[in-house]
């Protein structure tokens, strides 16, 4: 089932939790919306679901107006955060729960229930959990049971609010792979909160990134990531060094160095904001002739097979330590040690002019 | 207030910069237990001992005799009106409370401690003055001859005032920290208003909720001041079981007097033991999640 939001707008007190939100969500797509706290994209998740009700704006199912539908007539799966499981509950009666409270004319027979409830149970790998109740269940688990629980009514759109957020890291990674799987077999149209955008990337066919109540970007992972719409964009995803510097007549100019920026061919000498994504960075102990930044060594970090190395700016009126990441192999071949003095020199380089970035996150 | 306010204590870490030295510790333990003994075991004793002094037949006499029978009975139809009415009442109010926000959301609050905070006799002249024969709408009672005051619709309505706090009190804290999310699961998984309320949000609020109506009910049958002023004190019509005691006492009749106190002792006692029970129960609930 497709999804279309028109004009969005909801407002909480005097705080806009969304303001004026368009999206369009094909059929069968996994999307995130990703997002700081307070971005209003859980709010823009419990709208569609019919939890919320929007000040003005529309929600469409299929082209079809949800506004006056009810929630139970949406036919959608909400996964919580906190699970949000029957506590009274046995873990089968959770399952089956939205299945027993259909109207008696539409009810599958008990037998049935109990046939696709085992079923559930045994997708999410959980089915010797079925007589125990959810407080005896861990996080992860609970989590599973929470989307069995959904998908048993058979929902055209699944929605899920932060539903990895209260899990610890290895779970967390493992249910993200397992959500994907499952989505890949189901194909239901699935919409995920979540404010990590490492699990909004890996996990998505298309992540929304949302800040203040507005979409700021919407792509597939690798163009949010690789071409980010503006700064913010930029800076929530991913690690991000910062450079002030100017843009002339298609160069920008960041202290001593000069690379090319066709894009900005008819920029007049404009003060500007250049992003570098940390592995973006070659460094060398050496220069070659070329113009580069001159820099030492504050701080190794090893992680797997990367090296994150903080570097402090020769030049002492730059305060701001810029982070550098190169891979193993790269490190050993240049024997960096804590102290060394390198020469950096950026490969690939967004630049913002400095206004467009009042609005930041800094 | 001090009344029904629980306290679920946590199992208390103990260690070795908590410890208090050991006289510290013996000297607290006697002074609780003796205080207990003189205010409590004492009286409760003396109440069983008094009413059986004269032996166990005059002890049954005291109890069946009709007006002892009468009060027993409008004690009994005054709680059975009063606990139902509270409990819906209640149930109604902290799921309001807890799960909804609307405007005067605080007044509801403080009006549910309103019987907590005022005396049971302001309580009861509020009644006599509302429908007394010279109240507001006294004289237009009188001439459709309804009686409420000194007769059992005024006791009733007396005992469900001074009870309205308990079962709210008890529910809106329990049903705050469940919070809204279940329902909202429910409700997304296709259940109507009816059976979210009956499948999720009774079941985890029941042993609560029976705590609250324990509770209430021993207020109701133990209610003296209000219900004393508008009960008219007729002796086999408007006599509850506490003001029946006091009529027996008042006329130095000791023995009988304080067999139809024992009758109220025991069901503290018993109201006691229920509460213990539930309160674990509750406790559990509690913990779960």
């Amino acid at each position: 089932m497709s999804i279309e939001i028109r004009h969005l707008s909801k407002q909480f007190g005097t705080f806009a939790a969304l303001r004026d939100v368009n999206l369009e969500i094909q059929s069968g797509e996994l999307l995130a919306l990703l997002g700081p706290s307070g971005s209003g994209k859980t709010t823009l998740l419990r709208v569609i679901a019919g939890l919320e009700t929007a000040d003005s704006g529309q929600v469409l199912f299929n082209n079809e107006d949800t506004t006056r539908q009810s929630i139970r007539d949406r036919q959608v799966g909400f996964v919580f955060q906190h699970y949000a499981l029957f506590r009274n509950m046995t873990i089968f009666e959770n399952v089956a729960f939205g299945l027993r409270v259909r109207p008696k004319d539409c009810r599958l027979k008990d037998a049935e229930i109990r046939e696709r409830v085992t079923n559930l149970l045994q997708l999410v790998q959980l089915d010797w959990l079925a007589d125990r109740y959810p407080h005896q269940l861990s996080g992860g688990q609970r989590q599973r049971i929470a989307l069995a629980r959904a998908l048993a009514v058979e929902p055209k759109v699944l929605l899920l609010d932060e539903p990895f957020g209260a899990l610890d890291a290895k779970v967390r990674k493992e249910l993200r792979i397992w959500l994907r799987r499952l989505h890949d077999d189901m194909h239901i149209t699935s919409v995920f909160v979540t404010h990590d955008q490492e699990e909004a990337l890996e996990v998505s066919d298309r992540v929304v990134v949302m800040n203040e109540g507005r979409i700021e970007q919407i792509g597939t992972p690798d163009a949010v990531y690789e071409q980010p719409a503006n700064p913010f964009v930029y800076e929530f995803l991913g690690h991000v060094n910062l450079f002030h510097g100017r843009i002339h007549r298609g160069r920008a100019i960041i202290s001593d160095i000069e690379i090319e920026a066709p894009e900005h061919a008819e920029a007049e000498n404009l003060a500007a904001i250049a992003y570098v994504r940390p592995h973006d960075i070659e460094i060398d102990r050496v220069t070659n002739g070329e113009s580069a930044l001159a820099a030492h060594i504050v701080h190794i970090v090893s992680i797997g097979p990367i090296v994150r190395l903080e570097l402090a700016h020769d030049d002492s009126s730059n305060k701001n330590l810029v982070q550098v990441e190169i891979s193993k192999d790269r490190f050993r071949e240049l024997q960096l040690t804590k102290g060394d003095r390198v020469y950096i020199k950026p490969r690939r380089l967004e630049l913002f002019p400095s206004h467009a970035s009042a609005n930041s996150i800094h | 207030m001090t009344t029904i306010t629980i306290s679920y204590p946590d199992k208390a870490r103990r260690t070795a910069i908590t410890q208090e030295p050991v006289w510290v510790r013996r000297t607290l333990i006697s002074l609780a237990l003796i205080f207990l003994a003189l205010f409590l075991f004492v009286p409760l004793i003396s109440v069983f001992y008094e009413a059986l002094k004269k032996g166990v037949d005059v002890y049954f006499a005291a109890i069946t005799e009709p007006d002892a029978r009468a009060a027993i009975r409008l004690t009994l139809i005054a709680a059975a009106i009063a606990v139902p009415l509270n409990l819906i009442f209640g149930v109604a109010a902290a799921w309001a409370i807890a799960k909804f926000e609307f405007r005067g959301k605080n007044i509801l609050t403080t009006l549910i401690d309103l019987p907590f905070s005022v005396s049971p006799i302001i309580a009861g002249l509020i009644y006599v003055l509302v429908f007394g024969l010279q109240g507001w709408l006294g004289p237009w009672l009188a001439e459709h001859d309804i009686k409420i005051i000194f007769a059992v619709p005024g006791i009733v309505l007396a005992t469900v005032f001074v009870t309205v706090p308990f079962i709210a009190r008890e529910l809106i804290p329990l049903m705050q920290a469940q919070g809204t999310e279940e329902e909202e699961a429910a409700v997304i998984l296709g259940a109507s208003g009816w059976q979210t309320f009956w499948r999720i949000t009774l079941p985890n609020i029941k042993w609560g909720l029976l705590y609250g109506v324990i509770l209430c009910n021993a207020r109701a049958m133990g209610e003296f001041g209000a219900v004393s002023v508008v009960s008219g004190h007729i002796r086999g019509q408007t006599n509850t079981l506490p003001l029946h005691v006091e009529i027996l006492y008042n006329e130095y009749n000791y023995a009988a007097a304080f067999a139809v106190a024992s009758l109220l002792a025991l069901l503290a006692l018993i109201t006691l033991a229920i509460k213990t029970f539930v309160e674990s129960k509750v406790t559990q609930q509690k913990t779960k999640e």
